[in-house]
């Protein structure tokens, strides 16, 4: 797979956030339609309109799925701007709830679930988003590779002086044990985890026996 | 119930025009402009009580329609609702006197609620004019009360001209 420089990055970034804005405004008119015709079938009587109940019982289900769909433009909208500038500030909390969502597709079709247990306090430092994005995710990826089907995945954010650390750790039966973290230089999600952290200048520490991996780093603020 | 005045600003046609109608079966004066220099114009000939703006339009942005209503009509309360939404462009809308910012789609009884809060907004603007005005002080009442009416008797003048 070629790898894509900053710039492609940004334009991939600018091009998605272009159109989730234009999808939330499409969605944005199908709510109001709906909505339209919510307030018309109320204002009709029953003898006018005999299936009146039921489509009052419909029409919240588009409602539902118009909501649903803004909250995936949102986070991805959310996404794409990652990329916007190299270096952000992040709260991660915050940036780990964000991850969680993005991901939960990827848990669903094996079954597992994706967990995240907030930090007992904000944790505010400078980072490269998009980097500290796919560290995260292949720790997750990796995990629901090495599993059959089912288990937890759960992450967990801890604050100590000026440093942090994220811990990744799967609760669930992998398939292959003796193979987890066995060779991480032939694992290609832990190859992508490796270069994201060391350009993060961070460091990854795996551990068999808990199933976890834990990525450790120095808080920057600039 | 009082009838509010409302003017919605929105280049998506089909949103903007549809939210009109449900606005109106409301019972309220709806009417709709497709995007900023409409708006301006709409303003200056038919005064409205309350603005519903989008922020990202072709032309004059939501942001500038923003600036000049409440530079030439101070008392016309501007709610901006948009499907953008940064916390950046929030923070600029209210420093701008923005009276509420929400994110599209919106549930039409949130929308009613902020309108209707807003007009009573403007409303006790003008009884505290007219408390100024109670109390001698007339021109401060006047820039409360008349700073509206003045801008469009100005403009109406200039046009009759």
């Amino acid at each position: 797979m070629r790898e894509l420089n900053e710039k492609e990055i940004a334009f991939i970034g600018k091009i998605t956030a272009g159109v989730t804005h234009e999808i939330n405004n499409a969605l944005a008119s199908i709510k109001e339609i709906s909505g339209l015709m919510e307030d018309l079938i109320s204002m009709s009587s029953t003898d006018s309109f005999p299936h009146q109940e039921k489509f009052l019982k419909v029409l919240p289900r588009i409602r539902d799925q118009v909501q649903r769909s803004v909250n995936l433009t949102t986070q991805l909208n959310k996404f794409s701007h990652l990329a916007d500038e190299r270096t952000a500030q992040v709260e991660l909390n915050d940036f780990i709830e964000h991850l969680v969502f993005l991901t939960q597709r990827f848990a669903r079709i094996k079954n597992v679930e994706l967990q995240y247990q907030a930090a007992n306090q904000a944790i505010n430092f400078n980072t490269i988003p998009i980097l500290l994005h796919m560290a995260l995710y292949n720790c997750i990826a990796y995990f629901l590779s090495h599993t059959a089907d089912g288990g937890k995945v759960i992450i967990h954010p801890i604050k100590n002086g000026d440093k942090y650390s994220i811990h990744i750790s799967f609760e669930g039966e992998i398939v292959d044990k003796s193979k987890l973290f066995n060779d991480i230089s032939s694992e290609e999600e832990l190859l992508i985890l490796q270069e994201a952290i060391s350009s993060l200048e961070g460091s990854a520490e795996f551990d068999e026996s808990s199933q976890s991996i834990t990525l450790n780093f120095s808080i920057k603020h600039e | 119930m009082e009838k509010i005045k409302i003017l919605l600003v929105d280049d998506e046609k089909e949103f903007v025009e549809t939210l009109s109608e449900r606005i109106r079966m409301r019972d309220h004066d709806s009417k709709v402009a497709l995007n900023g220099e409409e708006a301006l114009k709409h303003i200056d000939d038919d005064l409205p009580d309350v603005v519903v703006l989008d922020l990202k339009m072709p032309g004059i942005d939501g942001m500038e329609v923003l600036r000049r209503i409440r530079k030439a009509y101070p008392n016309v309360q501007v709610i901006m609702l948009t499907g953008h939404g940064s916390d950046k462009d929030e923070k600029e809308a209210r420093k701008l006197g923005a009276f509420e910012y929400l994110q599209k789609p919106v549930e039409i009884d949130t929308l009613m609620k902020k309108i209707k809060k807003a007009y009573k907004q403007k409303f006790e603007s003008s009884m505290m004019a007219a408390t100024f005005a109670e109390a001698g002080e007339f021109d401060t009442a006047k820039d409360i009360l008349e700073a509206d009416k003045e801008n469009v008797d100005k403009k109406k003048g200039k046009k009759e001209k």
